[in-house]
């Protein structure tokens, strides 16, 4: 499990991003993060797993704990070994196969054999649809594979939680689906997971909490059913509106 | 005696003007690769901007991009000597240059240069490289040496490929000015050669078909890499 405690992050010294987050991830959740765009859910994630420094707070992972005050190039590695993140872009190496992808934090970061590294990362890849890829490069997969490939990394590594960044917002929409589909199999399989997503039909069918994130503050949070049907705050009423509005537009 | 021209002259030594390739290549493969290690370095501290180094960098490159090279070859040629002097003055050794062969200076020079203009070479070739491959490298737990070793120069090398090349042919050919401190490359190989004969015409022509046919080579060489690059990660490995 993860737990976030009064952290916030201003940028530049003058746009505070993120005003004291409270949030926590129980073990073998999934809690999808909302919010409309610039409410500061990428930082968040990336607080986390300190590819920004946060200024004050505290976060605990699984039982590692840390304060925003002390961090240090070996906190960075302790945090880093204990979460993986997915990203909107994938982050694939373009120079390693979608194996290779996958078996260079184990080799690298985890210093296992050659052998144990291809067997997990076989493995991942089969799990998330992708063995009969493995040998392609980047360049040769569909936006869809990418990610699917960069989930089996981020799995692969077996870490106490998992960030996924909007990772179905650089995808064309009809290779959305199977990349959640695969993001719903991985939920249900005791992996804790953190979801920033634009998918509320996601958020509602997939995750157990979701978090509503407003102006760097997490505005509501607790069950989808209840967040989605009877939201309290009068600004996830008017977020929802306008992705339900967009729903029957669809239709 | 009184030909305007001297064909067989002209062949005749050949022979000699290539034994100045070996020099030529020293100067160039060597200046080539320790201009890659300096330009590393002032790549890493213009991109980290690191304090001082970064500075240094930065009067270092601005220097050796606003003098000509030729000036920098003397500097250096008489430049350590007086190095050298000011030491056995100061430590009381008795350090001797003359037993420094001239071709040494040379490879200090062209290093020197060749180091400024592969910092901005290199600090563009690693830049090309989209940043989120390095947060994904940063996300797995790797630190920024593996990332950069495994995932980022990797790369930067494959799109720098033209840029490198073409720069290690040019330093092949600035390396003809090593001639000034009496190093026996191609060009100072032609320059005895005319001398001994006083038909200078003939060896220079000598001296330009050599540099020529070695550009020739290296050019064939380098889009063979190039081919062999790009066939490389499209698609799949076996
Ligand atoms: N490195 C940075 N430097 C300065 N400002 C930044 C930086 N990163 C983010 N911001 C600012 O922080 C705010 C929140 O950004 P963030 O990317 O966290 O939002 P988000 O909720 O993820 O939005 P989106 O849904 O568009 O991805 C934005 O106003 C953004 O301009
Ligand atoms: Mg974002």
């Amino acid at each position: 499990m993860i737990e976030l405690h009064g952290v916030t992050k201003t940028f530049n010294k003058k746009t505070q991003v993120l005003k004291g987050i409270d949030l926590t991830v129980e073990e073998g959740q999934t809690v999808a993060l909302i919010g409309s765009s610039g409410s500061g859910k990428s930082t968040l994630l990336r607080c986390i797993n300190l590819l920004e420094t946060p200024d004050t707070g505290t976060i605990r992972i699984g039982d590692y704990q840390f304060d925003a005050e002390h961090i240090n190039h070996s906190v960075r590695k302790q945090v880093r070994t204990k979460t993986a993140m997915v990203f909107q872009n994938f982050g694939l190496f373009a120079n390693k196969t979608a194996l290779e992808n996958v078996t260079e934090g184990l080799l690298v970061v985890q210093k296992k054999n050659r052998e144990e590294a291809n067997e997990i990362a076989r493995r991942y890849l089969d799990k998330v649809g992708m063995a009969d890829r493995a040998n392609y490069y980047p360049t040769a997969l569909s936006g869809g594979q990418k990610q699917r490939v960069g989930i089996a990394r981020a799995l692969a590594l077996n870490p106490k939680i998992i960030l996924f960044d909007e990772p179905t917002s650089a995808l064309d929409p009809e290779l959305v689906g199977e990349v959640l589909q695969v993001i719903r199999k991985v939920s249900e399989e005791n992996v804790t997971m953190l979801v920033v997503t634009h998918e509320m039909d996601f958020a509602r069918d997939v995750a157990d909490r979701v978090a509503f994130m407003d102006d760097g503050q997490i505005l509501e949070y607790g069950d989808p059913k209840e967040v989605f049907q009877n939201p309290k705050e009068e600004r996830t009423k008017q977020f929802l509106q306008r992705y339900l509005q967009r729903f029957t537009y669809v239709i | 005696m009184g030909k305007i021209f001297d064909p067989q002259f002209m062949i005749e030594i050949i022979p000699d003007i290539l034994k100045g390739i070996p020099y030529t290549l020293l100067i160039a493969v060597v200046a080539f690769f320790v201009g890659c290690v300096l330009g590393l370095i002032g790549a890493f501290a213009k991109i980290y901007r690191v304090p001082v180094l970064r500075q240094i960098t930065a009067v270092y490159v601005s220097f050796i991009r606003g003098t000509p090279l030729i000036v920098q070859i003397l500097l250096i040629y008489y430049a350590i000597p007086i190095l050298v002097r000011v030491i056995n003055a100061r430590f009381g050794t008795n350090y001797d240059i003359s037993w420094i062969p001239a071709v040494v200076f040379m490879l200090i020079a062209f290093s020197i240069n060749a180091g400024a203009y592969l910092t901005e070479s290199i600090r563009a070739s690693i830049l090309a490289i989209d940043k989120g491959q390095l947060e994904a490298a940063y996300s797995i737990g790797m630190s920024t040496w593996s990332a950069m070793i495994r995932i980022v120069l990797p790369q930067a090398v494959k799109v720098g490929l033209p840029v490198f090349a073409n720069f290690f042919i040019g330093l092949m050919k600035d390396t003809s000015l090593a001639f000034t401190a009496a190093v026996p490359e191609i060009m100072g190989q032609a320059k005895i050669e005319a001398g001994r004969a006083s038909r200078f015409f003939e060896a220079y022509i000598d001296a330009a078909l050599i540099y020529w046919g070695l550009c020739l080579i290296f050019e064939r060489l380098v889009a063979l890499l190039e081919k062999h690059v790009s066939k490389s990660e499209k698609g799949v490995t076996k």
